[in-house]
């Protein structure tokens, strides 16, 4: 994957792809941000880098928009490089975390602003902004300035603003971070129906798993200058590729496993189906709504610790020689919740069991 | 506009009181202190001499006969007409430079230095205000005369083999040090307008397709304008009363209005020179009326 591309294969354009960078390394004195990204962004579709803060998700956003230059690498949209151009000559319009709406414009001009850069016509600007707004469901809103406007509404000027241009890119830096919780999800909907409307490549970098479970095509789940896993949600929900991605997105338990073949064998002695995938001494891991608990005896024994109702499941964490965390479990049907204190016996079904490499 | 309903109640409720106007006195009395000090040290002065301006002198005596000849003649003698413009002249030019020195160093001060370091940068630039005024001034004599600084530095390399007099005792030497003089107002006003200024607009100005001149031109400058007005009238202001520099560095060529006054009192001509120095206070009347109107601006965005 990180071989050296030879002197042929760098001179031609690489596949047109929405988004690709080669090999990318940006370090900032002695700190390095990347460390050889390699990645590939269809185009037209939502993709999402996601990780904790200071896993350079928002340095990559910044090399794709020409904020900061690559140490190493390049950057090519659609068949063209562009790590060498300065942000306003790029196919690339960003949506600012702070919005950074013009606060002496009007809606309408701050939309208009970019059109009036390119040098567009009069008559077509007033259309394509009408047009834009119209998109984000705030054409009644062009005479009034940003600061007449809510948190929601600066938001989608700024995305009205961005899109105006039809770049072949639109970035997006943690945009709904600074709402509340019902107008992000609202919002969350929202941008999903605006990327399909439009059709544009959208790069959403955000720490929020559930933000980006909810709206990525594909998720590049990202840590220390590395991407960990790159795939669907669906991909990197149910087979993590990392004991970091696993536990980054949603709920997970994790076990000290021996593995050989499709079997794990536990710290205390049980024996448990597993996907496979590797052997020897390994970490297995099982998303609490996998957990089925049964009354009584079996393979796997534990006592129960506590019980929370949470609407719409239960969660149940049960001690077990097994595991040194208590491990967790959400039960659907809330006929058969379990008391304190009651013995009970964990199993899942093998393809549930996760195997991945041990930690250190 | 609130402050116009809150006068206009006021007045209604004062009407209400009727007789009662010695407790409506007494709620200015706050005021006395400030009414007092502004009165003695401000408009009795000014109305002497605006008074000074309409009288007449005859053999050094003042004479309290109402006319306008001390304006009529100061627009009859050509060289006071041309010094008034020259004056102008001078302060346009040194006030360009003043600011336009002044924000690229504000600019950089407020985006690029650590803010560690910002306190101890404005310092150096307030630190000349620690000397007199007067000093400052003619420190410039050693930088720029005959056995200055600057021309044994071109005698020792070897580019002159007599000191030149160009430096000093013309206009260039007088707009050089008005320059110096009041580039710290232009700085610090204009960094402390600068500093509230959010830098994401540049880059998101600079994402949407403008140049860097351009995201400045059309999103920083609009943005920071009642903080560039405040500056220039600052040091415009000043510049246009500026008597000292130009006469302890001007010479004869670098003469300005401020000299012009100096000397009518001097030679006790004093309804002369209070009409000159009216002249002044009235263009700078007329110059704040207009800067008004643009100050007002920053109530339109709510900055």
């Amino acid at each position: 994957m990180t071989t050296v591309p030879t002197l042929a294969e760098q001179a031609s354009p690489p596949t047109a792809a929405g988004i690709e960078l080669r090999s990318v390394v940006k370090r900032y004195g002695t700190q390095t941000a990347l460390r050889g990204l390699d990645l590939e962004i269809r185009d037209g579709e939502f993709f999402c880098l996601l990780g904790p803060s200071g896993c350079g998700k928002t340095t990559t956003l910044n090399l794709i928009g020409g904020f900061v230059g690559p140490t190493e690498g390049e950057i090519w949209i659609r068949g063209r490089r562009i790590d060498t151009l300065p942000p306003h000559k790029r196919p690339v319009n960003t949506v600012f975390q702070s919005y950074a709406l013009f606060p002496h414009m009007t809606v309408f001009e701050n939309v208009r602003f970019g059109l009036k850069m390119d040098h567009v016509p009069r008559d077509e600007s007033v259309g394509r902004v009408r047009e834009s707004l119209r998109l984000v469901g705030l054409e009644e809103f062009g005479e009034r300035m940003p600061s007449q406007l809510s948190g929601g509404q600066q938001q989608r000027v700024a995305v009205a603003r961005a899109l105006v241009k039809r770049p072949a890119v639109l970035l997006l830096d943690e945009p709904l971070g600074a709402l509340d919780l019902k107008l992000r999800q609202r919002l969350q909907i929202e941008l999903t129906q605006i990327h399909r409307d439009v059709g544009t490549t959208f790069v959403y970098v955000t720490h929020d798993q559930e933000e980006a479970m909810s709206m990525a095509d594909r998720i590049a789940v990202m840590n220390d200058g590395r991407i960990e896993h790159l795939g669907s949600p669906e991909e990197v929900y149910r087979r993590p590729a990392s004991r970091f991605v696993a536990d980054f997105i949603g709920d997970s338990n994790f076990f000290d496993a021996t593995v050989t073949g499709d079997v794990a064998e536990l710290t205390d002695g049980s024996r448990v189906g597993c996907a496979g995938g590797r052997s020897g001494p390994s970490t297995l891991m099982v998303r609490p709504e996998a957990i089925t608990l049964a009354t009584g005896p079996g393979s796997i024994a534990g006592r129960v610790l506590q019980t929370s109702f949470l609407g719409s499941y239960v969660r149940v964490a049960v001690e077990t020689p097994a595991a040194e965390a208590p491990v967790v479990a959400a039960l659907r049907e809330l006929a058969n919740v379990p008391a304190v204190g009651d013995e009970v016996s964990l199993s899942w079904s093998p393809g549930d069991g996760i195997v991945l490499e041990p930690p250190g | 506009m609130s402050a116009q309903a809150d006068t206009a109640a006021a007045r209604r409720s004062g009407r209400r009181r009727g007789a009662r106007i010695g407790s409506g006195l007494a709620s200015y009395a706050g005021f006395v202190p400030a009414i007092v000090l502004l009165g003695l040290c401000f408009l009795v002065p000014l109305g002497i001499i605006v008074c000074y301006s309409f009288w007449e002198t005859i053999d050094y005596e003042v004479v309290h006969h109402w006319t306008f000849s001390n304006y009529t003649y100061f627009f009859s003698v050509s060289a006071y007409v041309s010094t008034m413009w020259a004056t102008l002249w001078v302060a346009v030019v040194a006030t360009a430079l003043a600011i336009g020195l002044a924000f690229p160093f504000a600019y950089w001060l407020s985006r690029y230095v650590p803010q560690r370091l910002r306190v101890p940068l404005l310092v150096l630039v307030i630190v000349p205000f620690w000397t007199s005024y007067l000093l400052r001034v003619y420190s410039w004599l050693t930088i720029l005369g005959d056995q200055g600084v600057l021309n044994r530095f071109l005698q020792w390399a070897g580019i002159t083999n007599h000191p030149l007099g160009v430096f000093l005792y013309d206009r260039p030497a007088v707009i050089l040090v008005l320059v110096y003089l009041y580039f710290p107002f232009g700085a610090l006003t204009l960094y402390s307008s600068i500093d509230r200024f959010d830098w994401n607009q540049l880059r998101a100005a600079m994402d949407l397709g403008a140049s860097p001149a351009q995201a400045i031109f059309r999103i920083l400058v609009p943005q920071i304008k009642p903080g560039i007005i405040t500056a220039i009238i600052f040091v415009f202001i000043p510049i246009l009363g500026e008597y000292l520099t130009p006469q302890i560095v001007g010479g004869t060529g670098g003469v300005m209005i401020g000299n012009l006054i100096v000397n009518f009192f001097q030679e006790a001509e004093y309804t002369r020179g209070a009409a000159v120095s009216l002249l002044i206070a009235g263009f700078i009347v007329v110059l704040l009326l207009i800067f008004r109107k643009s100050l007002s601006a920053k109530e339109a965005y709510g900055a």
